[in-house]
């Protein structure tokens, strides 16, 4: 993230360094063609005096009428300040045929004007020959856009030709911007192709590229609006719109000719517009840093009123001073909301933004107040105010990135969100189960200990209560066989005790107890004892199986100490393939086949002894015959034995 | 001329182990009880050569007895004679002091044997028993760190026989394996048991001392 942010930061410096060398090439290339112009047209002829007499008659006014020698370019603010109407110039221009020995009528003479302002009409020799329109309110405007006249070759005369241009314009307290106070600019005649060629690329320098510039305005500034009023929390992509097309609509009045209201409604709706434009401006430098000021808020609309409230006391007489005023109000609200946000920490994008604007701005500012004078080019104010459009054009597509950087953002954040989120689920899964397993992990301990408490309680009774009537009949008992019976259940008793309270035992151990009595009994039988077993055994043995394998061995050591005479006896223990294997072998004198068989075999216990076998999932082979001993061979498997407890 | 002691509830039995005693030692001397408290007050007043104590009494455990007469009476053996085989009841015995144990369901022989063993200073030591045993030194060897008594520990020769026992081979069997007699065999048996007994009487100090209390 901080790696994002960074590139962004960078990003947007590169991309603010880039805005301004756009606006200054801009700016570079505007210039180029005023200084071209004064290079390449050299068969022109540059008319820059004139004589100009007050009059609205269908011509120049005739000889009694008070005429006054003027400049050109002439701008009414100084030569006839205040004046409003109609004056009628004439220039004079020297034809000489000897012009056109190249060739016939080919070459055709042109007059360029480069501004006359608001609307005119051109005369040769007394001849009509263009018009900008009507010459009366409402008047069309072609203060911002060059001329271009056709001399038709018939009407000139060889020698003094005289040019009559009859100009209407406003006075300058009427009209917001000197732009459109009325003047005339130096008058060029020269070869048509030339001059055609240089007057279309200045009306495309300035009509065209402010027509552009309004178009795409307009576009996104219509676009930014939709999306900041669908966005609430985005509203500074609202008033970025509102800026925008306010802004379009007000370059209009660079190349909109005709139009349908009065001059001063015109002038009064232009300045309305630009307080409606500057409000929109410091709303959205605000709110672009999350600003939210209530005085803005409530004040700005209310200056918007005020403006058209002024004007309409002012009246249009004063519509020039009092457009200053608001201009220079304008100007302050924006520079102090510039400046509270360029206080305000961090956001060093916003900080280009502004700085862009501003530039912009007081560019366009500068332009409109310098390009008054009517001066030969009004080029570079006009593309100086061109220069505004671009850059709110730059600011509205990085405000676009920007706005979809921030919606990646915020959907990225939502995905890691649910992603988090549903990791936290299955933690919290995991946790459940894991406590869940813990629970019965407790209560299964809980209850094992309750069982095993059981079964010492159990085993306790059988010891004190049964265990003591057996042990007083072992010792009381006259009865030799009586004595033995109870002995055998007494230990028979303690070794079901034993299984019930036994866990699994391991083998090594279980094998240990096993030699030491069964040696011990063969021994004090008199029987020599012999017995083999692994060093290592591992494995466990379940309680089950150690109980019931004491009682076969103990079974079988009975029976060769009470029944088989033998002198010998070995034991032999055994791990293989999983199972325990015990053999018992005996030098006796063996058990006769049919009591091996039999089910009722004498009290050898031999079918207890396989029946414990079989309970064990092993088995218990008895090989015997008379004079070859007995074999008795326990097979048990061990893992079985293990798990059955 | 022996002085024995006879703590066993069962009027029978201990009518046979009166018995069982005259025939091994004719000449003795027996005080019979069948309660703990007068046992205790007998221990503390006369002099005993050896204690036949049963565990499992109404009145609570013969391993109090044989704490009693360790403390009072380090000479005299105390035996436990018991129905119980394993080691969980055994064991104590052994720590509090018990010089061996019978089991009581013998054959009348089997325990006259035995008695003269003991007397003779050949104490039983089961494979469960010599299980418990190894269990209890191993658990001791372990590394401490509060416990500022040395711990007793058995030796090679000891442990080594422990072992074996384990494994279910006979004092004279083991004698065999190892080169040496059945008594000095025993004599090993015998010093174990004492280790056990003074490493258990230190153990329960040590308990006390932790406690608070006095001895």
């Amino acid at each position: 993230m901080p790696g994002q942010v960074r590139a962004a930061a960078t990003r947007a410096g590169t991309g603010g360094r880039l805005a301004v060398a756009l606006a200054g090439l801009g700016l570079l290339l505007g210039t180029l063609p005023v200084r071209a112009l004064d290079e390449s047209l050299e068969d022109t002829q540059v008319l820059r005096s004139a004589v100009v007499a007050v009059g609205d008659g269908p011509a120049f006014p005739a000889v009694p009428a008070p005429v006054q020698a003027v400049t050109l370019p002439d701008d009414w603010s100084v030569s006839r300040p205040g004046f409003q109407g109609t004056v009628w110039y004439r220039a004079t221009m020297d034809f000489r045929a000897a012009r056109l020995a190249d060739g016939p009528a080919t070459d055709l003479l042109a007059l360029y004007i480069a501004r006359a302002c608001s609307n005119y009409q051109v005369h040769l020799n007394g001849h009509l020959v263009a018009s900008g329109g009507r010459m009366r309110e409402p008047v069309p405007s072609h203060c911002t856009r060059p001329q271009l006249v056709n001399l038709p070759a018939a009407l000139l005369v060889n020698g003094r030709n005289e040019i009559d241009i009859k100009l209407v314009g406003h006075r300058l307290a009427e009209v917001g911007s000197a732009q459109r106070a009325g003047g005339l600019s130096e008058l060029v005649v020269g070869p048509h192709a030339t001059l055609a060629a240089h007057h279309t690329r200045q009306t495309l320098l300035t009509v065209g590229f402010a027509q552009g510039a309004s178009a795409t305005l307009l576009l996104m500034g219509g676009f930014m609006f939709v999306l900041g009023y669908v966005n609430r929390r985005e509203s500074q992509l609202a008033y970025f719109g509102a800026l925008s097309v306010g802004l379009a609509i007000f370059d209009a009045r660079l190349w909109l000719r005709e139009v349908p209201l009065s001059h001063r409604l015109s002038e009064f709706m232009l300045l309305v517009l630009l307080a409606f434009i500057a409000w929109a401006a410091v709303q959205f430098l605000l709110r672009s840093r999350g600003l939210r000021l209530r005085h803005a808020d409530a004040g700005l609309p209310v200056q918007c009123a005020l403006v058209a409230l002024s004007l309409l006391i002012a009246g249009p007489e004063r519509l020039h001073a009092l457009a200053l005023f608001w201009y220079a109000v304008f100007a302050l609200e924006i520079g102090a909301a510039a400046v509270l946000l360029l206080r305000r920490p961090g956001g060093g994008e916003t900080r280009w933004t502004i700085a862009l604007l501003l530039g912009a701005a007081t560019l366009a500012v500068l332009a409109d107040a310098t390009a008054v004078n009517a001066s030969a080019e009004v080029v570079p104010g006009l593309l100086a105010s061109a220069g505004l459009p671009l850059v709110v054009l730059f600011v509205g597509l990085r405000l676009v990135m920007h706005h979809g950087r921030a919606r990646r953002e915020a959907e990225a954040s939502r995905e890691q969100l649910e992603r988090s989120k549903r990791e936290l689920e299955l933690r919290v899964r995991d946790a459940t189960q894991e406590i869940e397993r813990n629970m019965r992990q407790l209560a299964d301990h809980k209850i094992e200990q309750v069982a095993e408490r059981e079964r010492k309680r159990i085993a306790a009774d059988l010891h004190d209560d049964l265990g003591a009537k057996l042990l007083t009949i072992v010792h009381t008992s006259e009865s030799d066989r009586i004595s033995t019976l109870a002995r055998e259940a007494l230990e028979e008793m303690r070794l079901s005790v034993r299984g019930l309270t036994g866990r699994p035992v391991r083998l090594a151990d279980a094998m240990g107890d096993w030699r030491a009595e069964t040696v011990a009994r063969l021994n004090q039988a008199g029987i020599e004892g012999e017995w083999r077993s692994p060093d290592e055994a591992p494995q466990m043995l379940s309680s089950r199986a150690y109980v019931q394998t004491t009682r076969i061995l103990r079974e079988a050591t009975s029976n060769i100490i009470k029944h088989s005479g033998a002198s010998h006896c070995s034991v032999t223990c055994a791990t293989a393939d999983g199972d325990f294997q015990l053999v018992i072998q005996d030098n006796g004198n063996g058990i006769a086949q049919q009591d091996v068989d039999s089910r009722l075999d004498k009290g050898h216990g031999l079918a207890s002894m396989k029946n414990r076998a079989k309970q064990l999932q092993g088995q218990c082979l008895v090989e015997s015959g008379p004079g070859y001993g007995t074999v008795i061979r326990l097979t048990l498997p061990l893992d079985r034995a293990t798990s059955a407890s | 001329m022996k002085h024995i002691l006879l703590l066993e509830d069962l009027p029978e039995i201990r009518a046979w182990m009166r018995k069982l005693v005259l025939q091994v030692f004719p000449d003795a001397v027996i005080s019979e009880t069948a309660r703990i408290q007068d046992a205790m007050s007998l221990v503390a007043t006369q002099r005993f050569d050896l204690a036949l104590i049963d565990l499992g009494l109404p009145d609570g455990s013969g391993v109090d007895v044989v704490t009693k007469l360790r403390d009072l009476q380090p000479e005299a053996q105390s035996v436990i004679v018991t129905i119980h085989d394993d080691d969980e009841h055994l064991f104590p015995a052994l720590q509090a002091g018990a010089f061996g144990y019978i089991l009581k369901e013998q054959p009348r022989e089997q325990i006259t044997e035995q008695l003269q063993r003991i007397s003779q200073g050949e104490p039983p030591l089961s494979p469960s028993i010599a299980r418990r045993v190894m269990a209890y030194f191993t658990e001791k060897a372990k590394p401490q760190a509060a416990n500022p008594m040395p711990h007793v520990s058995l030796t090679d020769r000891e442990s080594e026989v422990l072992l074996r026992v384990a494994k279910g081979y006979t004092l004279p069997e083991i004698g065999v394996q190892l080169g040496l007699s059945r008594h000095t065999i025993a004599d090993y048996v015998k010093q174990i048991y004492r280790k056990l007994n003074v490493s258990s009487r230190a153990e329960a100090a040590l308990e006390a001392q932790r406690l608070g209390l006095f001895r």
